[in-house]
Parts: C-alpha cells; sequence; structure tokens
C-alpha cells in the first residue's frame, strides 16, 4: 500500500533483502556489532538486553511521538530510548550497554532527512561514576575502534560500496576535537545560517558543521531546555548541560549523544516538571530515584548512522534490512 | 416545613449543602453542559475596571490628519484596517475564537465554532484534555476541530493553536498533532500553534474540571482524579492538576516547545494570577509568541461557585498590572461586543479571544452565528476606532480610555492647530 502523498524511496521488501548493497552492508554491520562488543567487554562492560515496554520511556524531544502498548489495561510505552532503565540498572552493574531497538514516531519531515528511522537501535553504553570527559573518551574509542575493525576485516565490502579508506584517514590518527553549543552556533550564524541560540542544533546545521570537519568532532554544554531531564545542568554554569553530541565529519551530522546524568532526586522532579511533564507517570523511576540512582554518564550511538557513514549511503533506509521511515507505509 | 430560621444568614444555601454535601460547592448539575458558566451568570462580586471603562475621542486628530494625507480624502470608518498579527499568524482581524473545554457545552458546537472561525480568518485555540478525554480521533476531537477549521480557512490567514495543559502531557497531544499527516497542511503553511496552558480565568490555581458519567469516570480514573459529590449519586467530577510553575518552570518549558516544535508559534496561556504581569514577561522573554490572560470571567469549564464570586484578578486589572506589553498580549474574559474589546486593545491587547460568546453565538445560528456575531463586533470596532482618529488597532492606546477613578486627561494631545 502506498500513499500517494509520501511516496516511499524503499523498494519492495524481497527486492532489498535480496540486493548486492544490501548484503554488503549487512556483514558491515556484523562487523560493527562484533566490533562494539569486543570493545566494550574488554573494557569490563556487561551486555544486557533492553526492555522493550514500560509505563515510561524517554521523553526525548524534537516532536517524536511515543507509542502505546496496551499492557493489559495499563497504557504503556514502546522504549523510545532505554535511558532510564540504564540507569536503574546500574547498582547491579556499573559498566553496561544495550544494543536496543527503540521505536519513535519522529515528526514528517524527518522522512527526507536521509538520518532517521522509525525504528532503530543505539549502541547504549551507561558508566557509573563516570564524567562526561569519560563518557565522551569511550564513545571516541568505541568509534575509532569500530573504524579500524571495519577497515581490517572488509575492506573489499566497503570499496564495493563506493567507500574510499581514506575518508576515514583523520579520524584514525585521533583526537577528536571538541566545541561548545554556544561556539558551534556563533559559527553557523556566521555561515549565514539561522541558529537558534535556546534549542539543539537542527539537521542543516548540523549537516554544515559536519562537511567543515575532517574528523568526527564533540559539540558540548546545550542549553537547558533542548535536552531530556537526565542531562545534568552544569552547576557552575546555570543554563548549560553537562553533555555532548559526537557529529560525524563529512556532512553526516550526529551519531552519538549522551551526558552526565541527572541523579538527585528533587533536580529529577523539577527537571520533569521543566519539560511539561506530570511526574506522577514516572512512579517507578522516581521511586529508584527517591532510593538512590548513582551518579553516572553514558550514551547512545545510533548503529544505523555509525552504519551510513561507514558505508556512505544516502538514507538510513539503506542500512537497515527492514526499512521504515516516518509516515511512509512500506513492509 | 422548616422550623428553624436564621436570620442574617444565606439559609437557603445552607439548607442546599446540607442536602447535596459536596456537589453544591458547584452549580446544580442540570445546569450542566447547557449553562455557559461565567460571572455573569453567577458572579455577584467581580467589579472589572474594563466595564466601567469609556472610551475618549479626542477633538484635535494629528493621525487622522495623516490618513486625510494618506487618502486624499476625508477617511471614514471604513478605512479602519483591522487586519494584525495575532500570535505569529495572520488574522483578518484581532479577534480569535478562545478555547472551549472538554466539557458537553463546548463539543457539540465546537466543530461549528471551528468552520465559521476559519471562514473568517481568525485564529483558533483548541481546548485542553479534548484528546485525553474523548479520543485523538473520536467524532468532535481534537483532530476533527482542527479539519474542520482548515476545510474553511482563506489562504494567508489564521491558524490554530492547540492547548495542552499538565495532564494532557500523559496524552502527547501536541506530539500527536505535530506527526499527523493531517496537521501537515497547517504546520507546512506556518499556521499550527501549541498553547501552554498555565489555567484559567474560571477557576485559577485550579485545573481543568469535568462532570462525567459512571462509564466514562471507570475509563478516566487510571489518569486523573474522578470523585462523587452527591451523596445521593449522580455525575462525577473529574479533575486535572493546573501542575506547578516557576518563574525556571515556565521558561525552561517554552524553550523546550521551542526546541521541539521549532515550526510551531508557541502561545501561552495565563491565568489571572495577582503576578500575571511578572509571569507574562518571564514568558516573552523566554521566547513565546503570544500570552494570553483569560480574566476571571467564567469560562465554558465546570467551575466551583466560589471561586466565581471570589478568586482572581478581573481582566482588566490584569492589563494593568501587565502595562506596555513586550510581545503579542492577548486578552480573553467576557469579550462579544467591540466596546470591551477596544478598550482591551488600548490597555495593551493585540487581540480579544471569544470564548462563551462564540458558542452562545453557534447555538443560536450553527450556520452562520459567530460569522454574524464576529460581523457586529467587526462594524462596531471600525465605529469605535475612527471615532479615535485613528485606523488601525495597534495605533490605540492608554490615552484612549478613561478608567474609572483615574483623572480626566489634562495633558493636551499633540495638534499642529495652536
Amino acid at each position: 500500500m502506498n500513499d500517494p502523498e509520501h511516496p516511499s524511496p524503499i523498494p519492495p521488501l524481497g527486492e532489498h533483502l535480496t540486493s548486492r548493497t544490501t548484503r554488503d552492508i549487512m556483514l558491515v554491520q556484523q562487523e560493527v556489532l562484533a566490533a562494539t562488543r569486543d570493545h566494550l567487554r574488554g573494557q569490563g562492560f556487561v551486555e544486557l538486553l533492553p526492555p522493550l515496554t514500560g509505563p515510561v520511556t524517554d521523553p526525548g524531544g524534537r516532536g517524536a511521538k511515543q507509542l502505546d502498548v496496551d499492557f493489559y489495561g495499563h497504557r504503556y510505552k514502546l522504549m523510545t530510548s532505554a535511558i532510564l532503565y540504564k540507569q536503574a540498572s546500574l547498582r547491579g552493574f556499573p559498566k553496561l550497554f544495550y544494543i536496543a531497538p527503540n521505536v519513535r514516531a519522529e515528526p514528517l519531515e524527518t522522512a527526507s532527512t536521509g538520518r532517521h528511522l522509525f525504528e532503530f537501535h543505539q549502541i547504549d553504553v551507561e558508566i557509573a561514576g563516570a564524567t562526561r570527559d569519560d563518557a565522551m573518551r569511550v564513545a571516541e574509542g568505541l568509534l575509532t575502534h569500530v573504524v579500524a575493525h571495519v577497515l581490517e576485516r572488509v575492506p573489499e565490502l566497503l570499496s564495493g560500496l563506493g567507500r574510499d579508506p581514506v575518508f576515514f584517514k583523520e579520524l584514525l590518527r585521533g583526537g577528536f576535537g571538541s566545541r561548545t553549543h554556544a561556539d558551534a552556533v556563533e559559527t553557523l550564524r556566521g555561515m549565514g545560517h539561522g541558529q537558534d541560540a535556546g534549542t539543539e542544533i537542527d539537521w542543516e546545521g548540523e549537516a554544515m558543521l559536519s562537511h567543515k570537519a575532517d574528523r568526527p568532532f564533540f559539540v558540548t554544554d546545550y542549553p537547558k531546555g533542548s535536552r531530556g531531564f537526565y542531562d545534568r545542568e552544569d552547576p557552575e554554569n546555570p543554563g548549560l548541560l553537562r553533555n555532548f553530541d559526537l557529529l560525524a565529519h563529512g556532512g553526516y551530522g550526529e551519531l552519538v549523544s549522551g551526558s552526565e546524568r541527572q541523579a538527585d532526586y528533587a533536580a529529577i522532579v523539577t527537571g520533569i516538571r521543566e519539560s511539561g511533564e506530570n511526574p506522577a507517570k514516572y512512579g517507578w523511576y522516581l521511586k529508584e530515584a527517591r532510593e538512590g540512582i548513582p551518579e553516572s554518564a553514558g550514551f547512545g550511538m545510533g548503529l544505523q548512522r555509525v552504519l551510513r557513514y561507514l558505508t556512505g549511503m544516502d538514507s538510513l533506509w539503506q542500512v537497515t534490512a527492514y526499512p521504515k521511515l516516518p509516515g511512509v507505509v512500506s513492509a | 416545613m422548616n422550623r428553624l430560621h436564621a436570620e442574617g444568614l444565606p439559609e437557603r444555601a445552607i439548607r442546599d449543602r446540607a442536602r447535596r454535601g459536596r456537589a453544591a460547592v458547584f452549580p446544580p448539575d442540570d445546569s450542566y453542559g447547557r449553562a455557559v458558566i461565567g460571572a455573569d451568570v453567577t458572579s455577584t462580586a467581580t467589579v472589572d475596571p474594563l466595564d466601567a471603562a469609556r472610551l475618549v475621542p479626542p477633538v484635535f486628530m494629528p493621525r487622522r490628519l495623516e490618513k486625510l494625507i494618506d487618502l486624499a480624502r476625508e477617511p471614514l470608518f471604513g478605512d479602519v484596517d483591522l487586519r494584525t498579527r495575532v500570535g505569529g499568524f495572520a488574522s483578518a482581524l484581532p479577534v480569535y475564537v478562545s478555547a472551549f473545554g472538554s466539557t458537553q457545552v463546548g463539543t457539540e458546537l465546537a466543530l461549528a465554532a471551528g468552520r465559521q472561525a476559519g471562514r473568517l480568518g481568525i485564529p483558533l485555540v483548541v481546548g485542553e484534555n479534548v484528546a485525553p478525554t474523548l479520543g485523538y480521533r473520536a467524532d468532535s476531537s481534537l483532530l476533527s476541530r482542527l479539519e474542520a477549521y482548515a476545510a474553511e480557512l482563506p489562504e494567508g490567514v489564521g491558524g490554530v493553536v492547540v492547548q495542552q495543559s499538565t495532564e494532557d502531557a500523559d496524552a502527547e497531544v501536541w506530539n500527536q498533532v505535530h506527526s499527523d499527516p493531517a496537521a501537515a497542511p497547517l504546520l507546512d503553511s506556518g499556521r499550527l500553534g501549541f498553547e501552554l496552558k498555565l489555567g484559567q480565568g474560571a477557576k485559577p490555581g485550579l485545573g481543568g474540571m469535568t462532570m462525567v458519567g459512571e462509564d466514562d469516570a471507570d475509563r478516566l480514573s487510571d489518569r486523573y482524579d474522578v470523585s462523587g459529590l452527591d451523596p445521593r449519586g449522580g455525575p462525577r467530577l473529574r479533575s486535572s492538576s493546573p501542575g506547578t510553575f516557576t518563574e525556571e518552570i515556565l521558561a525552561q518549558q517554552i524553550r523546550f516547545m521551542r526546541n521541539n516544535f521549532p515550526r510551531v508559534r508557541v502561545w501561552v496561556k495565563l491565568p489571572p494570577g495577582r503576578d500575571v504581569g511578572h509571569a507574562a514577561r518571564v514568558a516573552w522573554s523566554a521566547g513565546a509568541h503570544a500570552v494570553t490572560v483569560d480574566g476571571a470571567e467564567g469560562g465554558s469549564g465546570w467551575a466551583p461557585s466560589v471561586f466565581l464570586d471570589r478568586v482572581g484578578l478581573p481582566l482588566g486589572e490584569c492589563l494593568r498590572r501587565i502595562g506596555a506589553p513586550d510581545g503579542c498580549l492577548l486578552a480573553s474574559g467576557r469579550m462579544w461586543e467591540a466596546g470591551r474589546a477596544v478598550v482591551a486593545l488600548a490597555l495593551g491587547a493585540r487581540a480579544v479571544g471569544l470564548g462563551r460568546a462564540a458558542l452562545v453565538a453557534v447555538d443560536e445560528d450553527p450556520e452562520h452565528g459567530l460569522v454574524n456575531l464576529v460581523g457586529a463586533l467587526e462594524l462596531e470596532a471600525r465605529l469605535l476606532i475612527s471615532a479615535l482618529g485613528k485606523y488601525s488597532p495597534d495605533a490605540l492606546g492608554g490615552e484612549d480610555v478613561l478608567l474609572p477613578g483615574s483623572a480626566p486627561a489634562t495633558a493636551a494631545e499633540p495638534s499642529t492647530v495652536p
């Protein structure tokens, strides 16, 4: 079934699954997953399998809608991200990761960004007692390891897909740079892009910054009001969050989003109100927070975004076996 | 036959409470869904400075001279240009239709009001709790209100503003609308707005309240407080929390809206609280496209009688406390004709909201009632504004109004005549 107003760029599923390109990308994907597990386990992380549903999920941002599930008469949500469960798991598993499937009904206009899917996966990492810098170093180490592993193990797949290894030369030298959100806003305005200083960097702005770079780089200190309530406000710079994004070079934009987490109960409740929500629905999480959630930092790395970056595909639907774009009816 | 009499006490009201208990805190059940509860219906205590204000035209009119030069003829009331911008939308008139709640009185007539507001090219606010209590796609729900409006809306004017209050956030009203294909034409043409509701005029400090039957009560009880009132049975009261706000919470919520919905206009509805001026400034400085202030004048929701009589600032006092607005200020509360409306515009409002009057109008004539009511208001507004020697609502100012208790103006108006 095709909606004439939203024509699908996705071929019929059978055709997609049997194409040479899809097969090669899935072979790259399994190398990414193997390298991720190998690298994180080698650093003492434990892999857990994430929950799929719960009474609440990550409220997220940028207008993505949550999906309801009828749990025996109770309204549950499909996970937009399992961030709240990651925090709750830290007392038993101080260094943990998921390869987590997530579902987000993103706004319709994201169907054509090449960077959004309705169903996607995150490499979701959380570290008890860690600072933002610790989490940034883990993200940098993980991405560098994954890229190096793929280049070493399946170079013929990348070249078959048209990706020249030279693209990753600067990345492999290490030392990802870092700039603040305020600095990024100033750069974008200097380039004639009207970026709002109080919001996340928009997709066009991310692509512009990303095109200027020769290796991935961090953007830190996003303003309060641009992220979920679980990002910790900087006590020394009120109004700024102790968080970061890792943006790819080459126009691919955000690969990773992370932060130091808010662990203080009263600050969490206040943060929930500041994001316009009723704390009542976060019952189980607030009970955990009241009893004491460890301080932590962590991040989510978009698996499909990393794959697109590795393979040079135009759109995320090309790097997933069962693609679903926001608002586009497909298999 | 009662034996006891209590001189000097409202004996009937006391006996009513003795019979009906907690139910007597509210207007009688049988008026629910039929009466448009409001200050003019039940309040005896509200004295609104707007009611006693007079519009005071000057003799000398430099603005009329400007218009004369512009037109090369003497201007008339038909030359008043009422087009304006209301909360980020172009509007044919300095008028919008305020939200009706999820009470029956609202839902039955809301579609008719929406269609006519669209025809008029003026913004429409769709009320809180419509989605959570009535279902997102049920008849008369949020979506059908939105579609009814958009179907008749001329190009380039108007806009729909969807309210969400704290408890609606559970139903993700804004996210639903934002990703619904039916809303895409409004979103793409910059004519979709979201209104953060901090409270309302009829019951400042309280959240939404409706009366619900037994079936609905069971369905809603996991998300709302639902309690029986009359010891003898009958409909039950569904209550929402108004939500907790501080300066920081309001500012952050507005920033969050702007971050999450960058193409949507952000409106903030304030109750007539004593710090309304401060709250309005916080909202504008955080980036709200409009601040709506709802005077303590009633509404189509269900309010305890004591709130209608004794709680909240009248609209005129709200406008006085806000003073010269830092952004687009919208005023609602007992608006229906241009006298009160033009005074509100002169005291700083960019536009006025028709609430209960719009409902009564479509109740009188579902096809043309609101169009006719607004037509009358429009003519009156032209007459009044031109009489003040001005030809657009933006030109109105405090000098055009004599408020009760204020000394007559002595300062001479600027004039070229010695």
